[in-house]
């Protein structure tokens, strides 16, 4: 076994693991956080196919970014966790069973038989200054614009979608908002009132800065 | 590397709804306080302008541009008609529910546009990322529409059932082209027709792949056994967008299929028919049989709406472009019937009340004879029966499939039909025979919508007495 | 060297966990989506294991597109989420009685 395979095992299991965790943990936030390091493994597999650029985006924008706005969701709903695992040992036979199926059919299609490396080669392997993002940018950019300006439209539909459902316009009394016209329009006697009062001795304050505001 | 500027001409359509739907999404924020409607002609006038634009630049040629990531063709640009027609009554028949259910709101209508922007895309799709960046445009805003009435635990619930369904499908369905392109090594349609006729792919694993590809378009289309979403989704989202999502969204779930099985694998025609016969029939039987127990009148639709998609895929099973341009006959005339099924209920309801049971339309010839007449129509169609437009409809997918040899699929085809008849008559017996629980009269909420209504229920019958042009326009999109 | 079947197979286990995860965690809304992000996942491993075979770029642009994708419908999928859960207080599916096939 070569150090290539070794490295592709290890993060392969890794990977599976954490997703076989992933979907039996009964805490939505531990689910989570296993399907992080599943995709970091995965990150690390595409790195051995050399895919460095989406290697390192998965990382960044799945680890990072997505399965952040899930802990976030998970945690700000209250969820009764008892309720949501009933059924699970239940349908678990039936469930574990399809799944064998399931893999020995794809292993019969996906196998070495197919796929194996006497069949497809070896692939191309490149120097190590060979630069995967530039082949990325080059393809996006030219033959691929027009999907590009396409998932540009798509993430303005997100955003829209993602704020027309969850923003809540709280009435104007519970809220301050700021008035630039009227800040700027106002004047010193807006602000500012001379009041006439008797002169009175006033008792010495004892020290109570935390009061002062 | 050589890099050539695209030709951007046949895309003008897609770019000039972006530019407005964009336009319209800003101006939205500042005109909609003063001017309530505005957000609702800026649409319709959009609309009306791609519509316009498509038409004057109509040409049978086939311009392939992108670097093959998209075509327009005689298909694609009758199908772009065809989805802003009846998007033009959805949102016509949307502003008055909107209001009276109080989510009347901008975003309402730039999403429309833009998941109209998605279809667009999809039927001028010419390549596995295009085609699947443009479903999840529409997928996205359609997400959203169903949400929007935030306030409904029905309309959110629904929401979320499509959501986690719709995710799921596109999951088979890019695991489908992920195998599609291992095994021929490209993206793009022609190329991967071309790769499969050579016969250089490997056949065990496109015919893998080509059984997550039909899985994933049968939950797009809502085909039994995939159909769980489409009762459920019907019913809890507001009529209006049960309606939006009734109507365009077939059309352009058509295209892809046609893009895909059709213009993309035509080479393993063997392997899609077989399960495209599984789902046709299963559709047709069991759309039926569930509609006859409804008494929802939109989940009555929803089923119908089943054994509709099973007749669609009738004409893809023959496998002929006669077949497909009968197929696309079909979806088009069941988009009409539908925008016009829905804007029924939608012109009948109140505030506060949805004309969705089929008990309220108990009389309805006592309390609005003209509407009543309206529905006789829709309902006509829906069954089947001549001199309406759903006759041959039905008339032409079952010649096409009996031409292709299987008789006994027509046969089965025909019963669930004449099933599918009784529940169609029924309401016609409950509006002209059951006595109305009131004697009011009804008029519908609108006279917009009265005449809309009107307006896409006579087209059924004056297109069924004359069938020849649009049986035309589909066949010589197709065939040309 | 690493062969084309492991790669493949691998992506198999990952598309069966994620099959198996949305079979049984029918009721949990959270943990079903998180399966369909490992479903597409898998997907991605396949297009990146024949994008490194087929020595041809464009499975890696795809795999960009999914990613793209993906972010937006989690983003609205987990909006949805929060919606039903305010007018519910719960996400258990079962719970979710109004709506039944």
């Amino acid at each position: 076994m070569t150090f290539e395979q070794l490295i592709f095992y290890i993060l392969a299991a890794i990977a599976v693991i954490s997703s076989l965790m992933m979907i039996s943990v009964n805490n939505p936030v531990k689910a989570a956080l296993w399907l992080v390091l599943a995709f970091i493994a995965t990150a690390g597999v595409w790195i051995t196919a050399q895919a460095e650029f989406l290697g390192i985006v998965l990382i960044l924008v799945y680890a990072g970014a997505v399965m952040v706005l899930f802990l976030f969701v998970v945690m700000m709903l209250d969820i009764n966790l008892v309720k949501l695992k009933e059924g699970f040992i239940r349908y678990l036979p039936i469930g574990v069973l399809a799944a064998l199926g399931i893999f020995a059919l794809m292993y019969m299609v996906l196998g070495p038989n197919n796929f194996g490396m006497d069949v497809t080669g070896e692939p191309v392997r490149f120097d190590a200054n060979h630069s995967n993002t530039t082949m990325i940018g080059l393809a996006l950019y030219t033959v691929h614009v027009y999907a590009f300006i396409l998932a540009a439209v798509l993430l303005l539909v997100g955003i829209v979608a993602a704020i027309a459902l969850t923003i809540r316009r709280r009435p104007p009394h519970e809220v301050k908002y700021q008035n630039i016209d009227k800040q700027v329009k106002t004047q010193a006697r807006d602000r500012f009132e001379m009041i006439k009062m008797q002169p009175v001795k006033e008792k010495p304050v004892e020290n109570k800065k935390e009061e002062d505001e | 590397m050589n890099f050539v500027i695209p030709d951007f001409t046949p895309a003008v359509p897609e770019m000039v709804l972006l530019a407005l739907a964009s336009f319209i999404l800003i101006a939205d924020t500042f005109w909609s306080e003063r001017y309530k409607y505005a957000t609702y002609y800026a649409t319709q006038a959009s609309l009306v302008i791609v519509g316009l634009l498509i038409l004057f630049s109509f040409t049978s040629e086939t311009a392939v541009t992108f670097n093959e990531s998209f075509v327009r063709d005689a298909f694609a640009d009758v199908l772009k008609l065809f989805i802003i027609l009846v998007s033009i009554g959805v949102f016509l028949f949307s502003k008055e529910y909107l209001q009276n259910h109080d989510f009347y709101k901008g975003e309402f209508f730039t999403l429309g546009l833009f998941a109209i922007l998605g279809m667009f895309v999809m039927v001028s799709a010419y390549n596995f990322i295009t085609l699947f960046v443009g479903l999840e445009i529409m997928s996205l805003a359609m997400y959203a529409m169903i949400a929007m009435q935030r306030d409904s635990a029905k309309a959110t619930e629904a929401a979320m059932k499509y959501f986690v369904l719709g995710a799921l499908a596109t999951g088979l369905l890019l695991y489908g082209l992920s195998m599609i392109y291992g095994a021929t090594g490209t993206l793009t349609i022609p190329e991967v027709k071309a790769v499969i006729e050579a016969g250089k792919a490997n056949s065990t694993v496109l015919a893998f792949g080509v059984v997550f590809i039909v899985i994933g378009l049968g939950f797009k289309l809502g085909a039994v056994p995939f159909h769980m979403w489409v009762p459920d989704v019907y019913d809890g989202a507001p009529t209006a967008v049960t309606l939006f999502i009734a109507a365009a969204p077939k059309i352009a779930a058509f295209a892809i299929v046609y893009r895909l099985l059709v213009d993309g694998m035509p080479g393993l025609v063997v392997d899609w028919q077989q399960l495209l016969i599984i789902m046709a029939i299963l559709s047709m039987v069991i759309g039926t049989v569930i509609a006859l127990a409804q008494t929802n009148f939109k989940r009555l639709l929803a089923y119908s709406g089943i054994a509709h998609i099973g007749f669609l895929l009738l004409g893809f099973i023959a496998a002929t472009p006669e077949g497909y341009s009968a197929a696309m006959f079909y979806v088009l005339v069941y988009a009409i019937t539908s925008v016009a099924a829905f804007g029924m209920i939608l012109a009948l309801g109140r505030k506060g009340m949805e004309f969705d049971q089929i008990k309220d339309f108990a009389g309805l010839n006592k309390r609005n004879p003209w509407l009543a007449a309206m529905m006789l129509i829709i309902m006509f169609s829906m069954a089947g029966v001549p001199p309406f437009i759903g006759f041959y409809a039905k008339l032409v997918v079952l010649e096409e499939v009996i031409a292709a040899g299987f008789t006994w699929l027509a046969i089965i085809g025909v019963v669930t039909a004449i099933a599918g008849a009784f529940y169609y008559l029924r309401v016609i017996k409950v509006m002209y025979f059951d006595a109305p629980e009131q004697d009011t009269p009804l008029p519908a909420s609108t006279r917009e919508l009265s005449v809309g209504v009107s307006v896409y229920s006579l087209s059924l019958l004056v297109l069924g007495i004359m069938p020849a042009w649009l049986m035309a326009v589909a066949y010589n999109s197709l065939l040309m | 060297m690493v062969a084309l079947s492991d790669y493949l197979i691998f992506s198999a286990i990952l598309f069966t966990l994620s099959m198996a995860g949305i079979f049984l965690n029918r009721k949990n809304v959270i943990i079903l989506l998180m399966s369909i992000e490992l479903m597409l996942l898998a997907v991605n491993t396949n297009l990146v294991a024949f994008s490194y075979f087929l020595n041809d770029i464009s499975g890696q642009i795809f795999v960009f597109f999914i990613l793209t994708v993906a972010a937006a419908e989690a983003a609205i999928g987990l909006a949805i989420i929060v919606l039903v859960f305010r007018n519910r207080k719960s996400i258990n599916v079962d719970d979710l009685g109004s709506l039944k096939g």
